[in-house]
């Protein structure tokens, strides 16, 4: 595959940060490229630097050296304002602790980044509770975080992220937080996403939702270690 | 007629042979010395009309005006004569407003008074106390409208105070849950709090006191440079430093305490979480 | 929906909130009251003096009107000098004094104004009419409860006292003929107006052809300055008062509230920028992580602290509305304080409410809601969104 026809490349990306008094190397000269519609998980152990890699690749942190390109646009150069302009509109985050807004309802916290990218009240709602119904949550739209399960919250979380119809879903250990019979659901619904049409780069300590990608990524000391494509189960 | 003419002519000579008296002296006040360049040994011309024919006198002292909280917002100038001349000089005869009396001991005061409104046409004798306190009517207004914004200031304090300490006890809710799951006792974190309210409560009103202080000595430098007196008009007493510390005390212990029962009636695990109600994580 | 987010963390902490607001409510009260006392009395003053038209006052030389017992001699040389010129339109003289009226065995003292009935501008008939005859008088309601007068009765009144023979001096016989208002004279003051010329004759030789003061109202569309001008040089011997002059002398020997205000209206606005500034800090610190993963999701850094400055103002304007009544309330109480001060007359208010005031504190408190809250808004919403993830899932 050519640079080209992939959604997201990497070439040689590289992440310092000063911790105290010692220099740490997160990335360490990371090249990856991942097509439109792939599903790729990278895993590894603790500290090898995975998360920073999905940050980078997320445009929520900057790289030391290297690029990242998604859809053809280099991100590592971009300011704060045109940074977050992308994320908007191309990007879509979750996270392992859900992050909802714990003021708003469920749909209001899926119309956020609806209402930031200007869409009237109206399309943002119809939209809302479109993706509520996706993720198996229309009956729930008016309820507030605190009164969903953990499962749940995650499942508007991803509602949340696909609001804007983002070419790519970056997700940082979406079934942390969760037991294993939600982790299961959680991940059936990753799958559907995918296969649904969006690009998704996952990471990951679960096995099971490691498995249910089409690509793995093996992640050591802040470089890739092996790569291999698998069937989906 | 020749003799009449001789005996005017000798009265003259008697006359311009006499020693002229001299113009009698005036204590002028400090304010009219300073806004007239006027100085000890001037000659000025007293009269009761502007331009008017008037006495002619010189300045024999330059006085300081007492600390009359009456008299303190009145711009107008002063001037001590000798009794008969003013009353020579103003057309009043053998008149006075008033007399000021001295007595020998606080039972003599009453036999005095008692004597002289029994005795006296027409005039009424009065305590100097009695007199002062209808004379500091304004300044007993003044008073009350202190009391009053004080008042305020201080339900203001009280409201600023129990806001803050909700808020720093709130800050640190996952810290407090942590110890209780810990086993430290409710009533240990409340003490705890309560003494940190009262650490900050004495700090503050220590810091506020010497604010105070040094409020009350520009408010005095600026207005007696603006009043022209010597009158004290903000005082910081050990009475109302006492009374400042023990109210700030006891609204910071009083806003500690409610702050820190709010937190501890709360379950631990939901402070931790952040969740009014603890849901499981499953399902 | 930044306004909704806003509204809706504001009102997750209730208690918080409201007691937030309860604060800047107070705060906005004293601030309120603060401007309505800077300017409140100028006003009320203002008011007062030109309520009946007369632009100018003349005084003893070297004093504010009644400010001393001087009177100006001359007076009807005074008043045919002033009619000579042109642009003086009405001249309303004046004599202050006392009169002592004997009902039954008692004496009630009342202040005496005497004036020209036709050209007065010291009171106001309210029932009956003003003096038509040299015997006829008008008096206050104290004045009225005081004595148990009514009108048509006949009273006996004298303007002085003898110390020496225990008597009363310059006698006359009265018909009350109005119950009036008297716009200078201070609450519970008893109050007699009668002509210019009878309180003279009473007074006998030391109030002869003498005015306490002249009251002088300019034909229209005269330059009032000018005049006062004019009138001083015409007549040395007295001081020419203009309202604004008059307004002036009275503002310094009331500068303390003044600059009371300005202080007190300061420490006010301060107090509440540090409420909404301390609530707005623990905000911010409390929910990093929401508002990284705002930024994170997309929302650009402006509209993330727009937000957070958003319920700032929120808690500013609420409390400043409540402030409001409040204020009102306070306002009034202040005012009935120094309302009671010895000598002021009952139609001066301290407080006086504009509708400008309001709008004034208004504008403050929202420029302090805001000031308030952008720099921990812009603080939080800077933070490195990686970093600050890590942090909170570690904390």
């Amino acid at each position: 595959m050519s640079d080209a026809d992939a959604l997201l490349v990497t070439h040689d990306l590289r992440r310092e940060y000063h911790m105290g008094e010692e220099l740490v190397r997160a990335v360490r000269g990371v090249s990856l490229s991942v097509a439109r519609g792939d599903y790729v998980a990278i895993v590894g152990p603790s500290g090898c630097g995975k998360s920073t890699l999905l940050n980078l690749v997320g445009g929520i942190d900057r790289p030391t050296a290297g690029t990242v390109t998604i859809d053809g646009q280099r991100i590592d150069q971009l300011g704060d304002a045109a940074a977050t302009r992308f994320r908007l509109r191309h990007i879509g985050f979750v996270f392992q602790r859900f992050y909802l807004m714990p003021a708003l309802t469920a749909i209001e916290n899926v119309e956020l980044p609806m209402a930031e990218a200007r869409l009237s009240r109206e399309q943002r709602v119809r939209r809302a509770r479109e993706l509520l119904a996706y993720v198996g949550l229309g009956e729930r739209c008016d309820h507030r975080p605190a009164q969903l399960s953990g499962g749940e919250q995650q499942r508007v979380a991803i509602a949340r992220a696909l609001a804007n119809k983002p070419e790519l879903l970056v997700a940082d250990e979406p079934t942390g937080e969760l037991d294993a019979r939600t982790g299961a659901e959680m991940i059936d619904l990753i799958a559907r996403v995918n296969r649904d049409g969006t690009t998704i780069v996952v990471v990951t300590h679960d096995e099971d939702l490691a498995r249910a990608a089409r690509r793995v990524v093996h992640m050591r000391d802040g470089v890739i270690v092996d790569d291999r494509r698998q069937d989906a189960p | 007629m020749l003799a009449a003419l001789l005996l005017a002519a000798f009265a003259q000579s008697i006359d311009s042979t006499l020693p002229r008296r001299p113009p009698r002296s005036i204590a002028i006040d400090e304010r009219l010395a300073a806004d007239a360049h006027i100085g000890i040994g001037d000659r000025l011309v007293v009269s009761t009309s502007p331009g008017g024919v008037g006495d002619s006198v010189v300045v024999g002292a330059i006085v300081r005006r007492r600390a009359d909280p009456s008299e303190v917002a009145r711009a107008e100038y002063r001037v001590i004569m000798h009794l008969d001349e003013l009353q020579s000089l103003v057309g009043y005869g053998d008149r006075v407003d008033r007399f000021a009396v001295a007595t020998r001991g606080a039972g003599a005061t009453d036999s005095a008074i008692r004597h002289i409104n029994d005795a006296a046409f027409g005039f009424q004798a009065y305590r100097s106390r009695d007199i002062a306190v209808e004379t500091s009517r304004t300044f007993l207004v003044v008073s009350r409208f202190h009391r009053a914004i004080g008042v305020i200031t201080i339900v203001a304090s009280a409201i600023f105070l129990l806001c803050i300490m909700l808020l720093k006890v709130d800050e640190r809710r996952r810290d407090v849950a942590a110890l209780r799951l810990m086993g430290i006792s409710a009533r240990s974190i409340v003490r705890s709090v309560m003494v940190e309210a009262a650490l900050v409560a004495v700090l503050g009103s220590a810091v506020g006191v010497v604010l105070g202080w040094i409020a009350a000595q520009l408010i005095n430098w600026h207005y007696r440079a603006v009043y022209r007196t010597p009158l004290a008009f903000a005082l910081v007493t050990p009475s109302i430093v006492g009374l400042a510390i023990t109210l700030s005390l006891a609204l910071g212990l009083a806003a500690g305490l409610l702050a820190a029962q709010r937190l501890v009636r709360m379950p631990a695990l939901e402070l931790l979480s952040g969740r009014r109600e603890q849901r499981p994580r499953f399902g | 929906m930044l306004f909704h987010l806003a509204w809706a963390t504001l009102t997750r902490h209730r208690s918080r909130t409201l007691l937030a607001m309860l604060g800047v409510a107070v705060s906005a009260a004293m601030l309120l009251d603060m401007v309505m006392l800077s300017s409140g009395m100028r006003v009320s003053l203002r008011n007062l003096l030109l309520s009946r038209g007369f632009q100018l006052r003349l005084a003893p030389k070297g004093t504010l009107p009644f400010d001393t017992d001087a009177t100006i001699p001359d007076a009807g040389n005074v008043i045919r000098v002033l009619r000579a010129i042109p642009d003086v339109g009405a001249i309303s003289p004046v004599l202050g004094g006392q009169l002592h009226v004997a009902i039954g065995m008692r004496t009630i003292t009342a202040t005496a104004l005497g004036v020209e009935p036709a050209v007065q501008g010291d009171y106001e008939i309210v029932q009956g009419r003003t003096p038509a005859a040299p015997n006829e008088l008008v008096a206050s309601d104290d004045f009225l409860r005081a004595s148990g007068a009514k009108i048509g009765d006949t009273l006996s009144g004298a303007s002085g006292y003898d110390p020496q023979l225990r008597s009363l001096t310059g006698r006359r016989t009265f018909v009350l003929v109005g119950r009036a208002h008297f716009f200078y004279m201070p609450a519970e003051q008893r109050a007699v107006a009668l002509p210019i010329a009878t309180l003279q004759g009473m007074r006998g030789a030391d109030a002869r052809d003498r005015a306490s003061l002249f009251m002088i109202r300019a034909r229209d569309g005269v330059d009032v300055d000018g005049l006062l001008r004019r009138i001083q040089a015409a007549l040395p011997g007295v001081t020419a008062v203009s309202t604004e002059t008059a307004m002036r002398q009275v503002d310094e020997r009331l500068s303390y509230f003044r600059q009371l205000a300005f202080i007190l209206g300061a420490v006010s606005l301060a107090v509440g920028f540090l409420l909404v500034a301390t609530l707005v800090t623990v905000s911010v610190n409390e929910r990093l992580g929401e508002i990284v993963v705002m930024r994170a999701i997309g929302v650009a850094r402006s509209r993330v602290v727009l937000q957070i400055v958003l319920e700032g103002v929120v808690i500013m304007l609420a409390g400043a509305l409540a402030g409001l009544v409040l204020g009102l309330a306070t306002a009034r109480y202040l005012n009935s304080i120094l309302a009671s001060f010895p000598g002021l007359p009952a139609a001066i208010d301290f407080f006086l409410f504009e509708p400008r005031d309001a709008w004034r504190a208004l504008g403050l408190l929202t420029v302090a809601g805001i000031l308030a809250g952008i720099y921990p808004s812009w603080r939080g919403a800077s933070l490195p969104i990686a970093i600050t993830l890590r942090e909170e899932a570690v904390g």
